[in-house]
């Protein structure tokens, strides 16, 4: 979906280069509630992602002169964001042990996925435990697979800015996406079942 | 009619762009007939949309605004509209 945006960002871009500070905070509350949640998903922490942010804005304000428009500015934006978020997580032992993924077995998907999901009922579970279980099953995931799903799935952003934001090939970002989604589909199902939500 | 092995490989690279693309009719025609398959595409579907449901990307804690603007040596622009309102125009952009 596409809206007509209420600023042109080519020319709050080239205010802020030329050192315009109005047009440098314009950019910090245009992209300050995504990078936060960016930062959020990433780590799982709140500490993490503010962390996150206040870095990458401070990198923009420092290094926005050099941003040469060969992609989008939120592109750029974003690649700084998750640097800065791999470098955290690297930094730190996982909460949880990251599950190996492969891809899914065409033998197993033939012979179990007859059983259809019918529209569940969402309002069986709560709200908040329900989101505890989801957010449990994506920290699972090993960085390379979370950061894709959730740049391509949570952040909309397509193939292509998330494949020059994470610096893999399109292939490469359609895989791991792949992976991602069936992951969480399996164990989404697990505890669908479990909970008697059918 | 393609193989398992080579239709399967198309169905993960479908798989990986958005599920609502236009998929090549190979793989549609397939979808049809096989119920496992369809199955499968939709509870991927489910699992994706219930991640959304529960990601709320607007909102953001009114301290840690603060404390961001003081880090950056910025003035926070007043505006009519609200933080979430801002941000959220703009989100519109990135949509696909």
């Amino acid at each position: 979906m596409e809206t007509k945006p209420q600023f042109n960002e080519e020319e709050l871009v080239a205010k802020a280069q030329q050192g315009d500070r109005n047009a440098l905070s314009q950019l910090v509350v245009n992209y300050r509630s995504r990078i936060y949640h960016l930062g959020l998903r990433l780590t799982g922490t709140e500490q993490d992602a503010e962390d996150i942010l206040q870095e990458t804005f401070l990198i923009m304000v420092k290094k926005i002169h050099q941003f040469k428009g060969q992609s989008s500015f939120y592109t750029w934006l974003y690649r700084i964001a998750v640097n800065i978020g791999l470098r955290k997580l690297k930094s730190k032992p996982h909460k949880y042990q990251h599950v190996s993924i492969d891809d899914p077995d065409i033998e197993y998907i033939s012979s179990t996925e007859i059983a259809d999901w019918p529209d569940f009922d969402y309002s069986k579970f709560a709200r908040k435990h329900l989101r505890k279980k989801l957010d449990q099953l994506i920290e699972k995931l090993p960085d390379i697979y979370r950061t894709v799903f959730i740049l391509r799935d949570l952040h909309e952003l397509s193939t292509e800015d998330t494949s020059k934001i994470l610096q893999i090939t399109p292939s490469n970002t359609k895989i791991r996406l792949m992976r991602a989604r069936n992951y969480l589909k399996e164990e989404l199902e697990k505890i669908i079942d479990k909970e008697g939500l059918i | 009619m393609k193989n398992d092995s080579e239709l399967y490989k198309q169905i993960c690279e479908y798989l990986g762009c958005d599920l609502d693309s236009g998929p090549c009719k190979e793989i549609q025609d397939h979808l049809a007939k096989c119920p496992s398959c369809e199955v499968y595409i939709d509870k991927v579907k489910k699992t994706v949309h219930l991640y959304k449901e529960i990601e709320n990307c607007d909102e953001i804690p009114e301290k840690v605004c603060q404390k961001l603007f003081l880090s950056l040596n910025l003035n926070e622009p007043k505006t009519n509209e609200s933080k979430t309102g801002a941000d959220n125009h703009d989100f519109q952009r990135f949509r696909h």
